[in-house]
């Protein structure tokens, strides 16, 4: 192959890579300029703070974003222990089949739709819900986050079990010398050794809580209203985006997702920034 | 000197990935001594010392057959029997690594560790006893000041040290050493040299080392491991 | 104290692991309960026989065959845009770019990575909108933009796969084609990339998934709930993410209800086979690789 054969196909390589991130700012580009005449005279902040009164033509997403961040960290509040517990008995404390079978069996839930979750939800969780509290619909914010919380933790659990394989060999075999038992093994080393991962594996989860829409979408109920218990009903700024679609395109209405869209743009950005920033220093801190 | 056994070794085989280690190794260990173990590398010293411990059972691939006894207030206990806690073994037997291995924790936490795995909370008798441990393994004077401070800003034969007290807080009967001052400069191996002698009135020690001249200055006994058969070895004590 | 904690520390363990175990057995048993019944040719198929339909003489009306003809349109359109463009980037980025051109190209990537999917379902329909308005009024969100929307969702699974299953080639593999006069391009060719199938292959498979079970993409840029077979690039399309979502809150009667259960059984199963053939290409082309080499 000839010099400029190379050379071609290095720029062709090179162009896609390019066109990649060109796609990733594309993306936020659009959100942007399509909510324009929301984001005009400083609109934006205001448009974060006010609640949603069509009859006022205010069209502020605030009970959406309250809603996302209060299902989004009840999820991980539940999943957080359960995950914790799922990773040391996959790392330490259960015997060696059990422990193969666990992982395997959180590997493959991996793979299941988050449509199959809000399904199941909404024919069996839902109605549980009704008997068990007596209230509502039972589509609520609690509902969600469990469903939510199941959703995202094989994957902390997964990056848990990870971390904890990482604590170098010499602290694992002088507690065992010492006489040490697997679950004083986690407690007293382990843990201390992988919370960088720990809370890596956290902030993955609050970004997988952030960005999902079907579980919240078919579960919670909703309602355009700042929620203020967990069995209210909510809507989150996914939801939001699907459900306000089939309005008017030329409306304020419409607009408003394209505001979802810029604040759940750089929600998972700083996700992304935290877990990479957690990366770096615990690089720095390795000998 | 007619002294009691304190370790007995039976028909020992050891096999690793269907690769015998040890073939049928018989010995027996006197109280209150020092032993070397000596032989080419990778022949198998270290697991050898790891069957006294029971440490092999956390290699996946690796079988034993065999029978370990250990003299405890008179009596030969089996230490593989399911009825003898293996938390327990640990505490009567000592380890120290090759590489030290302090724990990323302060000077004081490291050698209290041992206490605080085995339930022991009182904190002023903890004190006692972590200050009694450093003291046996020279160490004392040098980090009576910088307790809190981290063990990783010790030097390797301090740290190294560090890991005997850790090793003899519990007041093991029997200490293991797999090769403590491979990895130690002429001056801090002279250093640990001198307390493992000065330690043997206390317990049973066994060492595993390269260095010959090391063996003959501190060894009472020397075992050879040659084609996964423990012999007495030919050097001149 | 301190046993205290180690024993309640146990106790959350072992109650987390079967929680956990108990809530996966009761949802996927709780689907086979409910829908194992439905599994049955005409659940598929409706009232057209299964040879019509599949030879596209007849259509279907009350079966799931188009939704499953439009997902698996979907995947390998997706799939077709993605892979040449992910596969292209993950060699630039493990073979030609340097530290921090590497630093920044993969910040971009772990950010396209974390935008969730329903933003770029938004971006998606957007973009249909901008062509409609300056390129051709024919455009509308349909089969095209979907699948075009979709690969840019799992663009960054392929990036992210090619470029590590490259880089953890071990250096002499590297260096041994190159050392008998190999060009950069050729050992990429000739060695790397055939070392590294394996990896990249999983890497395509998981992205298959992705693009088979996602909802929030293919809502906002052209699926319906009945539309038959896709005619077209440009039409619109059912798929089976949507069929249950939609049964689950517009279902007329009973009967329909059985239907999204039947379909959610297919998806699962789908994705299970999806899922299992991602970790055995994984581990089997690795062994064979190996062996030939």
């Amino acid at each position: 192959m000839t010099k400029i054969g190379e050379t071609i196909w290095e720029r062709l390589f090179l162009l896609c890579a390019i066109a990649s991130v060109v796609v990733t700012v594309l993306i936020f580009g659009f959100m942007v300029v399509l909510g324009l005449p929301l984001f005009k005279g400083g609109h934006f902040f205001y448009l974060l703070t006010q609640p949603w009164l069509p009859s006022r033509h205010a069209y502020g997403i605030y009970p959406m974003i309250v809603g996302t961040m209060f299902i989004a960290s009840l999820a991980v509040a539940i999943a957080f222990p359960l995950s914790l517990g799922c990773a040391s008995l996959i790392s330490v404390i259960a015997p060696r089949p059990f422990s193969r079978f666990l992982r395997r069996v959180v590997h493959l839930m991996t793979g299941v739709p988050t449509v199959i979750y809000g399904f199941v939800g909404v024919f069996l969780l839902v109605p549980l819900m009704r008997d068990l509290f007596q209230r509502g619909s039972g589509m609520c914010i609690l509902s969600a986050a469990l469903m939510l919380a199941v959703l995202i933790s094989p994957t902390m659990i997964l990056f848990f079990a990870d971390s904890f394989e990482h604590v170098p060999r010499p602290y694992l075999d002088a507690v065992d010398a010492l006489g040490g038992r697997p679950v004083q093994k986690f407690i007293y080393v382990m843990i201390p050794c992988a919370w960088r991962g720990i809370l890596t594996g956290c902030i993955l989860g609050i970004g997988r809580a952030l960005g999902d829409t079907l579980v919240a979408l078919m579960i919670a109920g909703n309602a355009i209203q700042v929620p203020s218990s967990p069995l209210d009903s909510a809507r989150v700024l996914t939801a939001h985006i699907a459900l306000v679609i089939a309005a008017d395109y030329d409306s304020l209405e419409f607009k408003s997702i394209f505001a979802c869209g810029v604040v759940l743009y750089i929600f998972t950005t700083i996700v992304v920034l935290a877990v990479r920033s957690l990366g770096a220093s615990g690089r720095r801190q390795e000998p | 000197m007619d002294r009691a056994i304190k370790i007995q070794v039976d028909h020992l085989n050891f096999s690793y990935r269907g690769n015998r280690v040890l073939r049928d190794v018989s010995a027996r260990f006197e109280e209150n001594t020092i032993t070397a173990i000596v032989g080419p590398s990778g022949i198998g010293k270290s697991t050898f010392l790891m069957t006294l411990n029971r440490l092999w059972e956390t290699m996946p691939h690796a079988t034993m057959k065999g029978e370990v006894r250990i003299n405890l207030d008179g009596r030969f206990s089996n230490i593989y029997d399911h009825s003898y806690p293996l938390a327990e073994l640990r505490r009567t037997v000592g380890m120290v690594f090759q590489v030290p291995n302090p724990l990323p924790m302060s000077i004081f936490k490291n050698v209290a560790f041992p206490l605080k795995l085995a339930g022991f909370c009182d904190k002023p008798a903890v004190a006692e006893k972590v200050e009694e441990a450093l003291r046996r393994a020279y160490l004392w004077e040098e980090v009576r000041d910088r307790l809190t401070d981290h063990a990783m800003q010790l030097s390797g034969g301090q740290q190294q040290r560090l890991c005997i007290a850790r090793a003899l807080i519990l007041e093991p009967q029997i200490l293991l050493l797999d090769e403590p001052t491979s990895s130690l400069d002429a001056t801090a191996a002279a250093v640990i040299e001198e307390l493992l002698v000065n330690l043997k009135k206390r317990c049973t020690i066994l060492v595993v080392s390269h260095y010959l001249a090391q063996v003959q200055r501190i060894a009472d006994r020397v075992l050879e491991l040659a084609d996964g058969i423990l012999v007495p070895s030919l050097l001149n004590l | 104290m301190n046993r205290q904690v180690e024993r309640w520390m146990i106790g959350v363990a072992w109650l987390s692991g079967i929680v956990l175990l108990g809530t996966v057995f009761s949802i996927i048993g709780y689907l086979f309960y409910k829908g194992a019944a439905t599994l049955t040719p005409s659940l598929i198929f409706g009232e057209t026989q299964p040879m019509d339909a599949l030879l596209l003489r007849r259509q279907v009306f009350d079966g799931l065959f188009p939704a499953m003809v439009g997902t698996f349109s979907l995947v390998v359109l997706s799939v077709g845009w993605a892979i040449p463009v992910g596969l292209a980037t993950g060699i630039y980025l493990a073979e030609y770019s340097g530290k921090t051109m590497k630093r920044t190209l993969n910040l971009f990537f772990d950010i396209l990575a974390g935008i969730p999917s329903i933003v770029v379902g938004l971006f998606g329909f957007s973009l249909a909108v901008f062509l409609h308005k300056h390129f051709s009024e024919r455009i509308y969100p349909c089969l095209l933009i979907s699948s075009l929307s979709l690969a840019f969702l799992v663009l960054p699974y392929i990036i992210r796969t090619t470029q590590v299953s490259l880089d953890s080639l071990p250096p002499v593999t590297r260096l041994t084609a190159l050392a008998l006069g190999a060009t950069r391009l050729q050992n990429i060719f000739y060695v790397l990339i055939p070392k590294s199938l394996s990896g990249i292959l999983s890497g395509v498979i998981l992205a298959i998934g992705r693009c088979a079970e996602d909802t929030a993409v293919i809502m906002l840029t052209g699926v319906v709930a009945t539309a038959g077979v896709p005619k077209s690039l440009l039409s619109n399309y059912e798929a089976l993410p949507f069929y249950i979502y939609y049964t689950s809150s517009q279902y007329a009667n009973p009967q329909e209800l059985m239907t999204g259960y039947g379909a959610s059984i297919i998806l699962l199963t789908i994705c299970a086979v999806l899922f299992l053939l991602a970790f055995a290409a994984k581990r089997g082309l690795t062994y064979h690789a190996l062996y030939r080499a």
